[in-house]
């Protein structure tokens, strides 16, 4: 039921977010470009439109996942996305390829990816406690350790860098989906596919992993493997994800905790439903984002905090009703 | 069955053993009580005996076999725990959190068929928890929660059961109700093991008794071959008195320093 | 408004020939924050603190008077041979005191105050000049010409560089739209405050975003493609990596790159040099038509 209203949802922020855009089309227009592909506008609304909504429900309901996943692995539900390093790894490639001149269209986004999954592997390491024990705070701490690390390095190049050019790369790592295109929606489904399969499929034991490892074990959970399982599944998709739209914060953290409110933490029920809404966030947010101040774009992250921060709140109050 | 076997575990940089030499031996329908001063290694052979803390010498066997050697949704459906402590970070209905007691019974992908959700209710209402199935964990007593608990290790279908301190932070008839509810499930053919504080309640309900005395086992038996005055007064480093209740059990009353 | 800064700087030409450059005393200078600062007489060991002031005060006959500069000014080649003193927006107080200078010349910027307040306080004359905008040219011209004593050499480059550009702006009766493209991740371009897009207006093209009055922003591919621009500027050497991309092939100019490509730091800033990047920009653009 509540499942089917989400799904509506997403269907029609996903029709919103080909509907509307910088040049403002209408309705007939869209519908007549999108079945004729030698329609005038047709090039904007499928080269662009299309592949963007797409990529931002993709994107959006990949973090809202990972998000969940890592609550449960960290027991803490103010777990997001972000604290496995990855935003560390992932701006200080990005800064390094930008400063040395290496940021070309195609190698920027790979080199954050590789940036994102070589301090994950980093956190990982610094968390295994006696080398086979996943400890969920001290994960926690590596993550911000790892963070604080790279922000350093970061912030000694920033003074050794031309301005405008480093301006332009934070301006990439605040995220967006300007760079969205058909090769780039295919890349991420690659890279996002198995693993979200894999976390669907991990999902039982992610409820078992919340209730602490003792009692996890007791009912049966395979605790230190379920735990990498999901590490290493998240850092994949986050890293996947900061490789096509750079850094878009807040999806993972607050969707996944609106939807615990609302449908309980039964992960079998409760994923889905986080990448359903999740999904839907991004393609609105993203939809405001470049019809707002048009044809200037926002940033996408800036406009889910506008979104997602009353709405956080009104939920917040009811459930504290 | 469920037995240790000479078990003996060391952590890591610590000079004496957690546990050493230390026996037991639980069987359907018995009720043993592992009680001891604190840090004299109850928890941690408990630990032992599920499997999850490696042995440094002996063995931990489930139906024979090596309690690690079995797979962990076998042993769960085996060997029901109540740990002593746990904190969730989310927030449950008592009903889930009976459910997830069916999970070494489900698949990965498989949800709760009508048999996992009767055996559920069965179980609450075996707990007294049947009528709050619904409310939010967090708007439970401390009693309920605990029965709650139970009634999810019930879920498993067990045939062995493992408390560790099931009565911590409960007043004199939570207490009393819980120990009652346990011995009627071992009336009924499961076997238990429960480690506690409380002397006097595990001599009333245990049919066998393990004392422990820095990781050592300083004696076992029936609740009154163990508790003996002297015995206690050395184990626990304080002089005490025993006396006997109506039905016979022995009762451990501590004495006042005199003067 | 340009009227009124034109008379203004013609009376205050007036106003320095009126005066001797030789004669002594305090000289008191206005700046872009709207600050009064006073020299002792006539600046002798200047730091510059922007590319653009750099390039205008050896314009004016300077260049032997200024002992520091930013690792960013590199024109004229003498320029180079000036110790650097890092960066030009929040520098470090200490490489400039070093320097012992008796002005520095700041770059008019948020991030600068802090640096400008420390100098100020060390007894060091700090005047910040905006050097953003073509029209940041004569004004900064006439400042330091009073801050070097020589108002009239100021009055004459001014003079000189508004010929020139009058020279060399060209007005076409149906200007080509050019999208100018500052970076491809996201898309970033130039609005009307920006000096490339100055440039463009004389060099008698129209910038695609010339109704957006901010100096740059992210910009929406969307946009591009239905504002269907005649050419695209880059100011970059290679070949357009970008281009190739999937999501550019909706916009034509960049599916049949229609690039106009200038290189140079004549292009990023305002300077004596604007007439030449004017004609350059103008050559280049008639090249990719």
């Amino acid at each position: 039921m509540k499942l089917g209203l989400l799904a509506l949802l997403g269907v029609a922020a996903l029709i919103g977010g080909v509907a509307i855009g910088a040049v403002a089309l209408p309705p007939g227009e869209v519908i007549a470009a999108l079945l004729h592909p030698g329609a005038p506008d047709s090039a904007i609304v499928w080269s662009l439109r299309v592949p963007r909504a797409l990529l931002a429900f993709a994107v959006g309901g990949t973090l809202g996942v990972s998000g969940a996943a890592l609550q449960a692995l960290v027991r803490n539900p103010l777990a997001e996305p972000y604290l496995l390093g990855i935003s560390g790894g992932a701006g200080l490639a990005a800064v390094v390829a930008i400063a040395m001149g290496l940021a070309s269209a195609w190698l920027l986004p790979a080199l954050a990816f590789g940036g994102a999954l070589v301090a994950s592997a980093a956190v990982y390491r610094l968390s295994l406690v006696g080398g086979q024990r996943l400890e969920p705070r001290t994960l926690v701490l590596a993550g911000v350790v790892v963070a604080f690390f790279c922000g350093a390095i970061m912030s000694a190049l920033l003074t050794q860098t031309d301005a405008p050019r480093l301006r332009n790369a934070f301006l990439w790592l605040l995220g967006g989906f300007g760079g969205a295109s058909w090769p780039a929606l295919g890349a991420f489904l690659l890279y996002a596919v198995a693993p979200l399969l894999v976390l669907f499929a991990t999902a039982s034991s992610l409820d078992l992993l919340s209730l602490g490892d003792e009692t996890a074990h007791a009912l049966g959970a395979r605790v230190e493997r379920t735990k990498r399982i999901v590490y290493f599944t998240t850092a994949l998709l986050t890293a996947a994800s900061v490789a096509v739209s750079g850094m878009i914060g807040f999806v993972g953290l607050i969707t996944p905790h609106a939807i615990r409110g609302w449908l309980g933490s039964i992960h079998r029920r409760l994923l889905p439903a986080v990448f359903l809404a999740s999904g839907t966030l991004l393609v609105a947010a993203d939809a405001l984002a470049r019809t707002v101040v048009r044809p200037a774009e926002l940033p996408v992250g800036a406009v889910t905090a506008l979104i997602g921060v009353p709405v956080f709140a009104w939920l917040l109050r009811r459930s504290l009703a | 069955m469920l037995e240790a076997r000479d078990v003996t575990i060391r952590y890591p940089e610590t000079e004496r053993a957690a546990v050493e030499g230390v026996s037991l031996r639980v069987e359907p329908g018995h009720l043993v009580a592992v009680v001891g001063p604190n840090g004299s290694g109850k928890t941690t052979l408990l630990r032992a005996l599920q499997g999850a803390v490696p042995l440094d010498a002996g063995a931990a066997l489930l139906e024979g076999r090596p309690i690690a050697e079995w797979p962990d949704r076998e042993r769960a459906r085996w060997l029901g725990v109540v740990a002593q402590r746990e904190e969730y970070p989310f927030v449950w209905r008592a009903d889930e959190i009976v459910m997830f007691g069916r999970y070494p019974w489900l698949g990965s992908l498989t949800p709760p068929g009508p048999r996992d959700r009767e055996v559920v209710r069965t179980a609450m209402a075996r707990c007294d928890v049947g009528g709050f199935a619904s409310r939010r964990i967090d708007t439970l007593s401390g009693g309920e929660w605990q029965r709650v608990r139970v009634a999810r290790a019930l879920a498993q279908e067990p045939r062995l059961l493992i408390l560790d301190e099931p009565t911590t932070a409960l007043d004199l008839g939570h207490e009393m109700e819980l120990f009652e509810l346990i011995a009627t499930l071992v009336r009924d053919g499961l076997g238990a093991v429960v480690v506690t504080h409380h002397l006097n309640l595990a001599a009333r309900f245990a049919d066998r008794m393990l004392l422990l005395d820095q990781g050592r086992e300083a004696a076992r038996g029936t609740p009154r071959e163990v508790l003996q005055p002297e015995r206690v007064g050395r184990v626990f480093g304080w002089p005490v008195a025993i006396t006997e209740t109506p039905e016979g059990a022995p009762q451990v009353t501590p004495l006042r320093r005199p003067g | 408004m340009a009227r009124t800064r034109l008379l203004l700087a013609a009376a205050l030409a007036l106003a320095a020939c009126a005066s001797p450059p030789s004669r002594s005393g305090p000289i008191l200078l206005v700046d872009d924050a709207g600050d009064t600062t006073a020299l002792a007489g006539p600046a002798a060991r200047i730091v510059s603190l922007a590319p653009a002031t750099t390039e205008l005060l050896f314009a004016l006959g300077a260049g032997d008077r200024v002992v520091g500069r930013t690792r960013y000014c590199d024109y004229p080649a003498e320029a180079l041979a000036v110790p650097s003193v890092g960066d030009g927006i929040a520098p470090s107080v200490e490489a400039i005191v070093a320097r012992a200078p008796d002005l520095v010349v700041a770059y008019r910027s948020g991030g600068n105050q802090a640096a400008v307040d420390g100098l100020r306080a060390l007894g060091i004359p700090t005047i910040q000049l905006a050097t953003d905008l073509l029209d940041d040219l004569d004004r900064a011209a006439l400042t330091l010409g009073r801050a070097l004593g020589d108002s009239a050499r100021a009055s004459a480059l001014v003079r000189a560089m508004t010929d020139s550009l009058a020279a060399a702006t060209v007005r076409v009766p149906e200007p080509p739209t050019v999208f100018i493209l500052s970076w491809d991740q996201p898309p970033i371009t130039l609005g009307a405050g920006s000096f490339l897009s100055q440039l463009l207006d004389r060099a008698g093209a129209r910038n695609l975003f010339a109704d957006q009055p901010q100096p740059s922003f992210p910009v929406s591919l969307e946009a591009v493609a239905s504002r269907d621009p005649d050419l695209i500027l880059v100011t970059d050497e290679q070949e357009p990596a970008w281009a190739s991309r999937p999501e550019w092939q909706v916009v034509p100019a960049a599916r049949e790159k229609r690039f106009v490509r200038v290189i140079g730091s004549e292009f990023n800033r305002p300077s004596p040099r604007a007439a030449r990047a004017v004609r350059e920009l103008r050559r280049a653009i008639e090249r990719a038509r």
